[in-house]
C-alpha cells in the first residue's frame, strides 16, 4: 500500500510529468488558454493514460516477451495507443454524447501526446506490476492535469495584463511555466 | 537549386522550434548540455530524413484512410533502428537521452512533415525537407543547450568557458531553466525580426 | 467490409515489412549491445576494485537468502580475483538519495579497506547532488578502514572514518554512504 502511495506522490508532485519530466508539453502549451478546456484535456488524458498503461503492460507481458520481440516495443505501443484512443472515442460517442462533446476534440490529439507513450515505456523500465503500472499512469495523468489547470488559470489572467510586445503569446507562457516549474522544484526531496 | 531552397526553408524561415513551435518535449528536456542537444537534434534529423523519403516513396501505395497509422509504423521503425544503433555504438549518448529516443516517434515535427510535405512531394524534395527541418531542429537545440550549459555549468561542449571563478547558475540546467531560456530566446527573436520588418 | 479487409491487409503488410527489417537490425546489433553492457559492468567493477583482473558472481544460496532478508539494498556481489587468488568483493547497492534511487558500486578489499566506489546511475539534482559522481568526492572513500561504519560530516573531516558531505547535498551524501556502509556491514558479518 505504501508503495502505491509513493508512486502516486512521486508521479503527481515530485516528478511531475510536465514540470519536471517534460512529457506532454505540446498540449500543455497548446490547450491551456482557458481553465475549462484545460480540465477537459486533463480528464481525457487521465482516462487514456490509465487504460493505455494497463493495455501496453498486457501487450508487453503476453505478446512481446513470450515471442522474444521486445525490440518491437515502440511500434506495438504506439499502435496500441492509437487504436485505443480511436476505440475510446467511438465508445464515448455512442454511449455518452455529453461526455463526447466535452472530451471529443481532445481525443485525437492524445495519440501524439508523448506523456502517454512515455508512461507506458517508463512503467516497463521501472519493472512495475500491473497494479503499480495503472497507478503510475493515473498519477502521471493527474500530475499533468494539475499542471495544465494551474497554468491555464495563470494564463487567463495573463491575457488581461500588459506584456511587452515581443514576449506576447508563447514567450511569456514559457516564462510563466518556468516560474511554475521552480515552485514544483520545492517538492523535490519530499519522498 | 530547389533542393537548397527547400532545405534553407526548414533551417530558417520555418524553423521547427523557433518558428513553428513544435517538438517541444525533447527541446526542453534534453538541452541540459550542448552535446545532448546536438545528439538529439541529429537523431531526430536522421529519423526525419528516413521517414520522409520512405513516405514519399510509398505515398501512392498507402490508401488515405489508413495513412496516419501507416506513417506511424514507418516512423516507429526508423526510431527503433536508430535506438538499436545508438545502444550498440554510442551507448553514452543513448544513456543521456534515455526515454526521449523512443519518444522521437511522437515528436510532432516528424508526423507533421510526413503529413504536410512528404505525402505530397517527390522523394528528393522530401529528403531536402527532412534535411532542412532536421538541421533547423538541431541548430535550435544546440543553441538552447549551449546557453543553458554556459550559464548553468560554465562550459560549452564540456569545455570550460567561464573559468573556475564563475559560480554556475544551477537553475539553468534544472527544468525551470529550460522554460525560461526558450521563452526569453523566443522573445529576443520576436524583437529582432520585428525591427528588420 | 471488403474495403476494411483490404485496408487492414495493407497496414499489416507494412507492419510485417517493418517487423522483418527490425528483426534483421536486431540480429545485427544484439551481440554488440550485449557486449557493450557486459563491458560497462566490468568497467564499473574494475573502477572500484582495480587490482582484480577478473570478476566472478557470488552464487551462494545461503548468502542470497541472508541478503534478501537483511540487506535488501544489495543487488549483486562479485568476487574480485587476481591471478587465481581472491582479493576482494564488489557490491552493487541501491540506497535512496534526494531524487530517488542511487546505484552505487562499492569495492572492498580483503585487507580491510574500501578500495573504491562509483555511482552507476542516479537522479540527483544537477550541480548539487549530481556532484557525487565527481572523482574528488568518490576518492574520499578510498582506503577508508572498514572497522567502523563511515559517517558524513558537514565540516572538514577530522576522524578516520569521516566523509565530507557535498555542499548543499547532505541527503545525497548520506545516501551514497548508506550504500557503502551496508556493503561494509555485510562484508564484516559474512564474507570476512
Amino acid at each position: 500500500m505504501t508503495g502505491i502511495l509513493i508512486i502516486l506522490m512521486s508521479s503527481i508532485l515530485v516528478n511531475n510529468f510536465v514540470m519536471v519530466k517534460f512529457l506532454g508539453i505540446c498540449p500543455f502549451l497548446g490547450v491551456s488558454k482557458q481553465v475549462e478546456t484545460a480540465i477537459g484535456m486533463g480528464l481525457a488524458v487521465t482516462f487514456v493514460m490509465a487504460v493505455a498503461s494497463a493495455a501496453t503492460y498486457i501487450v508487453q507481458e503476453l505478446i512481446l516477451i513470450p515471442l522474444g520481440i521486445e525490440y518491437m516495443q515502440t511500434i506495438a505501443f504506439i499502435l496500441v495507443i492509437a487504436a485505443l484512443v480511436q476505440f475510446v472515442e467511438m465508445v464515448i460517442q455512442k454511449t455518452s454524447p455529453t461526455l463526447y462533446q466535452a472530451l471529443g476534440v481532445y481525443l485525437p490529439l492524445i495519440t501524439t501526446n508523448c506523456a502517454v507513450l512515455g508512461v507506458a515505456i517508463l512503467n516497463i523500465e521501472s519493472g512495475y506490476n500491473l497494479l503499480e503500472t495503472i497507478f503510475n499512469g493515473v498519477g502521471g495523468a493527474l500530475g499533468f492535469t494539475l499542471a495544465i489547470v494551474l497554468f491555464a488559470g495563470i494564463r487567463e489572467r495573463l491575457e488581461l495584463s500588459s506584456v511587452p510586445k515581443a514576449l506576447k503569446g508563447f514567450p511569456i507562457a514559457l516564462i510563466t511555466a518556468g516560474l511554475m516549474s521552480i515552485a514544483f522544484l520545492g517538492f523535490q526531496g519530499l519522498l | 537549386m530547389k533542393f537548397g531552397k527547400i532545405m534553407m526553408n526548414g533551417i530558417f524561415k520555418e524553423n521547427p522550434t523557433f518558428r513553428l513551435l513544435i517538438g517541444m518535449c525533447p527541446t526542453l528536456a534534453v538541452t541540459t548540455a550542448a552535446i545532448n542537444g546536438l545528439g538529439m537534434g541529429l537523431s531526430t534529423a536522421a529519423v526525419l530524413i528516413g521517414s520522409n523519403a520512405v513516405i514519399a516513396l510509398l505515398k501512392d501505395v498507402i490508401p488515405s484512410k489508413i495513412r496516419i497509422p501507416a506513417f506511424v509504423v514507418v516512423i516507429a521503425s526508423f526510431v527503433t533502428i536508430l535506438g538499436m544503433l545508438l545502444k550498440a555504438y554510442v551507448p553514452a549518448l543513448d544513456k543521456s537521452l534515455g526515454l526521449f529516443i523512443p519518444l522521437i516517434v511522437v515528436n510532432c515535427i516528424i508526423l507533421a512533415r510526413a503529413e504536410s510535405f512528404a505525402s505530397k512531394n517527390g522523394v528528393i524534395s522530401s529528403i531536402a525537407d527532412g534535411l532542412g527541418m532536421g538541421l533547423g531542429f538541431t541548430l535550435a537545440l544546440t543553441i538552447l543547450a549551449s546557453i543553458r550549459e554556459l550559464l548553468g555549468a560554465g562550459s560549452i561542449f564540456a569545455i570550460s568557458i567561464m573559468g573556475s571563478a564563475y559560480e554556475p547558475a544551477i537553475i539553468m540546467i534544472l527544468p525551470p531553466g529550460a522554460f525560461l531560456t526558450l521563452g526569453l530566446l523566443l522573445g529576443l527573436i520576436n524583437k529582432l525580426t520585428e525591427k528588420t520588418q | 467490409m471488403r474495403e476494411i479487409i483490404k485496408l487492414a491487409g495493407i497496414l499489416f503488410a507494412i507492419t510485417a515489412i517493418a517487423g522483418v527489417l527490425l528483426g534483421l537490425t536486431n540480429m545485427a546489433t544484439a551481440d554488440k549491445i550485449e557486449q557493450q553492457l557486459i563491458q560497462e559492468n566490468i568497467n564499473a567493477r574494475k573502477a572500484v576494485l582495480p587490482q582484480a583482473t577478473e570478476f566472478k558472481k557470488v552464487e551462494d544460496e545461503e548468502l542470497d537468502s541472508i541478503v534478501q532478508k537483511d540487506f535488501q539494498m544489495i543487488e549483486e556481489i562479485y568476487e574480485g580475483i587476481n591471478e587465481g587468488e581472491l582479493i576482494g568483493y564488489t557490491f552493487k547497492t541501491t540506497p535512496s538519495g534526494y531524487g530517488g534511487q542511487i546505484v552505487v558500486n562499492v569495492g572492498i578489499s580483503l585487507d580491510g579497506t574500501v578500495s573504491g566506489i562509483n555511482i552507476v546511475s542516479h537522479t540527483e539534482t544537477p550541480g548539487l547532488g549530481a556532484k557525487a559522481t565527481e572523482e574528488s568526492y568518490q576518492d574520499q572513500y578510498k582506503e577508508k578502514s572498514i572497522d567502523s561504519p563511515l559517517e558524513v560530516v558537514k565540516s572538514t573531516p577530522s576522524g578516520e572514518n569521516e566523509i565530507q558531505a557535498i555542499a548543499g547535498a547532505t541527503v545525497t551524501s548520506n545516501g551514497v554512504t548508506d550504500g557503502v556502509n551496508i556493503a561494509i556491514d555485510l562484508f564484516n558479518q559474512y564474507l570476512k
